[in-house]
């Protein structure tokens, strides 16, 4: 291991399967718990709670899948990433995986434009994943969720940047781009929540919701 | 085979609250065997955060795991909205590991934390589709219950196959073995059941005969829990937990923890330093617990705490106490350790004067506390809080005018010192327990708890420090729960029907279903918390605890003697 000063780590990760349900707060504390399993030389905060030097990107919604989740961790020295990648898929629970390691990680964009995210809807039915493609690409469509404790009225308007239609296997995919992060624009979040209400009982049908990718803007 | 939660959708999860309780796959979690030759769940009553917490659900999981044998899953009392889903679907409750209905386990192990879980484990049976009481088992599971509220197992004796008194690490061993072999020797329930007896410490409701309470000798050379399941969803006690040392030699004379751990039994230091790397090895928990009854008798607690401070394995790693009994010399050495956690300062003098506490033997003086108090001076606590017992046996009224005296007192010091102390008082009703020396006292009735409450109050009104108390109904059940005989499981089943769970949990209890359940059974909660005569015998009069019973009555005539009393 080489002493430098400060070398940053960006780590992508997924969650699948059962890991979809574990809360971002929660998610947090299995990934710090990890690296302190693995004895990473990462940096520590300052101050009177020192906790690891961390950040993680925006929060994925409950129940949403993602291959594109990641932290930036500080670390004190330089590790092998390969050994990071595979230490630290071993110490994850099951539905969560290490995607890959990028050492040392380049300065992101801040992403002041927003972000624009990739998600792919999987469908049993082609009849709704038809449906769910109307509503979604219609700038439109209106719904209206509880939000802070009242009834608010969104519109899609410029949320859905682009869309199209492949299948994989017995599912029929939506693959959408969604602009978030920006006044008046809904989040995939609320639009994913209208999306279950206005397809009904055919809600079951939507078995797959899937954040593929994030780019800042 | 379909796991039971291959029938719930992803919406039905979305619906609820915090659903990576319900769905296992955490790290260390226990690998499936193929065809073990016995399937164990063990059952904890309460919600998973909380059961994943709980000192004797690792101990059993790690170590019935680690016998290629035996495979133990973990099930935990489903919240109200999961329970509803379930039921809606017509779903069992199931395992976090395999997703198998309760039913098909062959020993379900249910884990009695506190009295006020009793209806939970009638609901978590019926949601595993196991009848509730062990004359209708004819098939499935065996359900066999252990822990500090079975110490008296007569209030639960409608519901187990066997009850387990006492320690469990050796006997849960026992029983697998057991059961192992009446399996293979085709061994019908009833049979079964009758060789249960054999164990020492297990008591089966069907054979009902005297029982000796078990105590873990090996203890100190034990190794506790080290590869613990990290939970998916934070537990209420996020840290790696060691137990230092079982059993009190305090001998408060209402506690019943402190009768039932006993004796005391230390790991040692070299022991307990090398356990502490490898727990925080495999857990990556920020914070190590040392737990134990009262961690201030630990015998070499500075050196221990000295050398864990030393041996960090990690920056941010903190010690947490729990059951730090303070003074001054505890005070100090917090203060020589930089990395103990140091929470708010937290006494347990139980009673407002120190005869009282000379009578209940809590060996705590108002000077104690007033020390410690001022020797806070220009320091980081800023929280004091302070517990008390309302209803203890030979209790004046002056004792519980002492109880607002001693709070004002502090107060006053308080507000001399930097930072100034936000002081809280917790009341709770005493509960005679049995197997202490108090288990013949009468419980104060529930309009003379609720009397000195608001007395207490009263005298605090001009006071900031802020009163909490435990609801009086439920230090009325707790005393029945536990001094209870077989009619008492009659009341639990009949408190079951009428919608009671959570008992424990201020939104879910339903006093209108427990009185139900008492003129059901036409219970006289009164016949449980009288005053029990000496030379009478008691309903749990079968358990040897391993505490004379002359001992415990000495015990109690010391605590009348100091209050003048000669006629008990
Ligand atoms: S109250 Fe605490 S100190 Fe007293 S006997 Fe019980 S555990 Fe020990």
């Amino acid at each position: 291991m080489n002493e430098t000063h400060e070398i940053k780590a960006r780590v992508f990760y997924s969650k699948t399967k059962q890991a979809c349900y574990i809360a971002h707060l929660d998610t947090i504390d299995i990934i710090c718990k990890a690296l302190r399993r693995l004895q990473l030389p990462y940096q520590v905060t300052q101050g009177h709670h020192v906790r690891p030097k961390i950040s993680f990107g925006s929060p994925l919604p409950l129940g949403h899948a993602s291959r594109c989740e990641q932290f930036v961790l500080c670390l004190e020295s330089m590790v092998d990433d390969q050994w990071l990648k595979e230490g630290l898929s071993q110490q994850l629970p099951d539905g969560m995986d290490i995607i890959s390691v990028e050492l040392p990680c380049k300065e992101e964009k801040k992403g002041a434009n927003g972000d624009l995210v990739d998600y792919t809807f999987g469908f049993t039915s082609p009849e709704t994943a038809e449906k769910a493609g109307e509503f979604l690409s219609n700038p439109e469509t209106t719904f209206s969720l509880v939000s802070k404790g009242r009834m608010k009225e969104y519109r899609l308007g410029q949320a859905l940047q682009a869309i199209n239609k492949s299948s994989d296997g017995n599912l029929q995919l939506i693959n959408a781009r969604f602009i978030q992060g920006k006044p008046e624009v809904p989040s995939v979040s609320k639009i994913v929540t209208a999306l279950a209400e206005f397809l009904g009982e055919q809600k079951d049908n939507l078995v797959q919701i899937e954040r593929v990718s994030l780019t800042k803007l | 085979m379909k796991k039971v939660t291959d029938h719930i959708t992803h919406w039905e999860l979305l619906q609820i609250e915090k659903p990576a309780r319900y769905l296992g796959g955490e790290v260390n979690q226990a690998q499936p065997k193929q065809n073990p030759e016995l399937k164990i769940c063990l059952v904890f009553p309460d919600l998973y955060e909380l059961g994943m917490s709980n000192l004797a659900i690792k101990i059993f999981y790690e170590t019935l795991n680690a016998d290629p044998r035996l495979q133990a899953e973990r099930a935990f009392s489903p919240w109200v909205d999961f329970e509803k889903l379930l039921r809606h679907k017509n779903l069992p409750l199931f395992s976090l590991e395999t997703g198998t209905p309760l039913n098909q386990f062959d020993v379900i192990f249910v884990t009695l934390p506190y009295e006020m879980t009793f209806t939970n484990v009638l609901n978590l049976l019926d949601l595993g589709n196991i009848p509730l009481t062990w004359q209708e088992r004819a098939e499935g599971p065996l359900v066999i219950a252990g822990g500090p509220s079975a110490s008296n197992p007569l209030p639960v004796s409608l519901f187990m196959d066997a009850v387990v008194i006492g320690d469990g690490e050796e006997v849960i061993h026992e029983i697998c073995e057991f059961l192992i072999e009446a399996r293979k020797s085709g061994a019908t329930r009833e049979e079964t059941r009758k060789k249960l007896t054999a164990i020492e410490s297990v008591w089966v409701p069907q054979f009902p005969g005297k029982v000796r309470r078990r105590v873990y000798k090996g203890f100190a050379d034990s190794a506790p829990p080290l590869k613990p399941v990290i939970p998916n969803v934070q537990a209420i006690h996020n840290r790696a937990a060691l137990e230092i040392f079982r059993g009190c030699i305090k001998g408060c004379r209402f506690c019943n923890a402190g009768y039932y751990y006993r004796p005391k039994r230390e790991r040692s230091v070299d022991n307990l330093v090398k356990y502490s790397q490898e727990l925080l090895n495999n857990t990556g928990e920020e914070s190590l617990g040392l737990l134990s009854l009262s961690t201030s008798d630990y015998c070499n607690l500075d050196e221990l705490i000295s050398r864990l401070d030393r041996n960090k394995l990690y920056a941010e790693q903190s010690i947490s106490i729990p059951s730090m009994r303070m003074n001054e010399n505890t005070l100090k050495l917090l203060d020589t350790a930089p990395h103990i956690r140091k929470g708010g300062l937290t006494f347990a003098p139980e009673a407002g004067t120190q005869k009282l506490r000379d009578i209940i033997n809590k060996n705590i003086t108002e000077e104690d506390i007033i020390s410690v108090v001022k020797a806070t001076n220009n320091s980081a606590y800023r929280t004091l809080k302070l517990y008390f017992m309302m209803g203890l046996p030979f209790e004046t009224a002056e004792d519980i005018e002492g109880i607002a005296d001693l709070v004002l007192r502090i107060e006053d010091i308080s507000r001399t010192l930097k930072p100034r102390k936000q002081i809280s008082i917790s009341l709770s009703g005493f509960v005679p327990k049995p197997f202490t020396p108090f288990q013949w006292s009468p419980q104060a009735s529930i309009e003379e708890f609720r009397e000195k409450r608001i007395f207490v109050r009263q005298k605090l009104q001009n006071s900031k420090a802020k009163v909490s108390w435990r609801e009086e109904y439920l230090c009325m059940l707790e005393a029945v729960l536990s001094r209870g005989d077989e009619r008492v499981s009659k009341l639990i089943l009949e408190a079951f029907k009428a919608g009671c769970k959570f008992d424990g949990w201020n939104e879910h209890f339903t006093r209108s279903g427990w009185e139900k359940a008492f003129e059901i059974c036409q219970l006289d909660p009164q016949e449980y918390l009288q005053q029990k005569p000496i030379a009478d015998p008691l309903p749990w009069d079968f358990v040897d605890f391993q505490v004379p019973r002359a001992y415990l009555e000495k015990e109690y005539r010391a605590a009348a003697e100091i209050a003048g009393v000669t006629d008990l």
